[in-house]
């Protein structure tokens, strides 16, 4: 398979830079975009310091990629953050942080993105939501709303942008033993965990091996589509 | 740049959309093509890469602009209905933007 350039935003911890690192460990370029330094050293790998909702950083970041890489394949839309606390009780200002993280910065990132995408022949933009969607989790109001906002932005995308060629799709993790869900009770965990068909903590393999399955040129037909983790429908 | 250049990046552009459209769908480059709006050639997307493919000429020369402008694409008088007018537009926004 051709080396592929692949963007990746919150790529300094979690499930991001597991992914960095199992795309280099594959012979792609890596473009790392994260507001902290990354501790990944590779000559393939490329890092900018960025905040995912300021659109002057974006633009920033893609203009450095065109120069120095001159193409795009593939865009990850995985920085996101999660508070989890009672809807009456969610300060406003989570609310906002986590709106603009979560669905503003992947709404800026994908918009910057297609220029760079439209000339790849397997252009993919694969963005991450989460169970906590379609469990409408107790707790979760605005991480939820968050990430059903980006699935419904990814569907209308893949309509969108179809014609040049790019696939848009997301993956809703279950449960992942990653600093996103380390203030998270076990009781808690354990309880949602007993919701899915199959009940176990995932593994960010899991997520990698749905990364994959996206980015294959084969997967050309596949736009719009949301798979969860975990039998989660 | 003058808006004779100008228009030679605009119909640059619209040759690279020519290449990736059928025969049956050429774009005739002439100034009364309607490029945009009812009967245009273009569809929405299809005019968003011929803007990009305008942004990224300009890009070239160290030029940035944007023109995906919400105004722009609510105006009564679409800029982007043929070739003078979207030359003029593009002339409008280097002037502003640069």
């Amino acid at each position: 398979m051709q080396a592929r350039n692949i963007m990746i935003t919150g790529a300094s911890q979690g499930i991001g830079k597991v992914l960095a690192e199992h795309f280099l460990a594959m012979g792609d370029t890596v473009i790392g975009v994260s507001r902290s330094e990354s501790g990944i050293v590779s000559d393939n790998y490329h890092h900018h310091l960025a905040d995912v909702t300021e659109e002057a950083d974006a633009k920033r970041v893609f203009a450095s990629v065109k120069k120095q890489l001159g193409a795009l394949d593939v865009l990850i839309n995985n920085a996101g953050i999660a508070r989890m606390n009672a809807f009456a009780l969610t300060p406003i200002s989570n609310v906002q942080k986590i709106m603009n993280t979560n669905f503003l910065g992947t709404f800026i990132f994908c918009q910057k993105a297609i220029n760079l995408l439209r000339k790849s022949p397997h252009a993919r933009i694969i963005n991450l939501s989460t169970v906590a969607v379609p469990l409408n989790l107790a707790g979760e109001a605005a991480y939820a709303a968050s990430k059903a906002a980006v699935e419904t932005l990814t569907r209308i995308m893949a309509k969108e942008i179809g014609s040049f060629g790019i696939t848009c799709n997301a993956i809703g993790p279950s449960p992942i033993a990653t600093q996103l869900i380390s203030g998270v009770g076990e009781d808690k965990i354990n309880k949602l965990i007993q919701q899915q068909a199959i009940k176990k903590m995932a593994k960010v393999e899991d997520v990698t091996n749905i990364v994959d399955f996206y980015l294959q040129p084969n997967s050309h037909m596949v736009t719009g589509q949301i798979l969860y983790l975990g039998g989660i429908s | 740049m003058d808006v004779i250049s100008h228009k030679q990046i605009v119909i640059q552009a619209l040759e690279l959309s020519n290449q990736s459209r059928s025969d049956e769908t050429q774009i005739p480059l002439l100034d009364t093509t309607i490029l945009f709006g009812q009967n245009g050639y273009l569809d929405s997307m299809a005019l968003v890469a011929l803007l990009m493919d305008i942004e990224d000429a300009f890009q070239e020369q160290s030029i940035d602009i944007s023109l995906s402008d919400e105004k722009a694409m609510s105006l009564s008088r679409s800029p982007f209905k043929d070739i003078p007018s979207i030359t003029q537009y593009v002339h409008d926004v280097v002037a502003v933007q640069t």
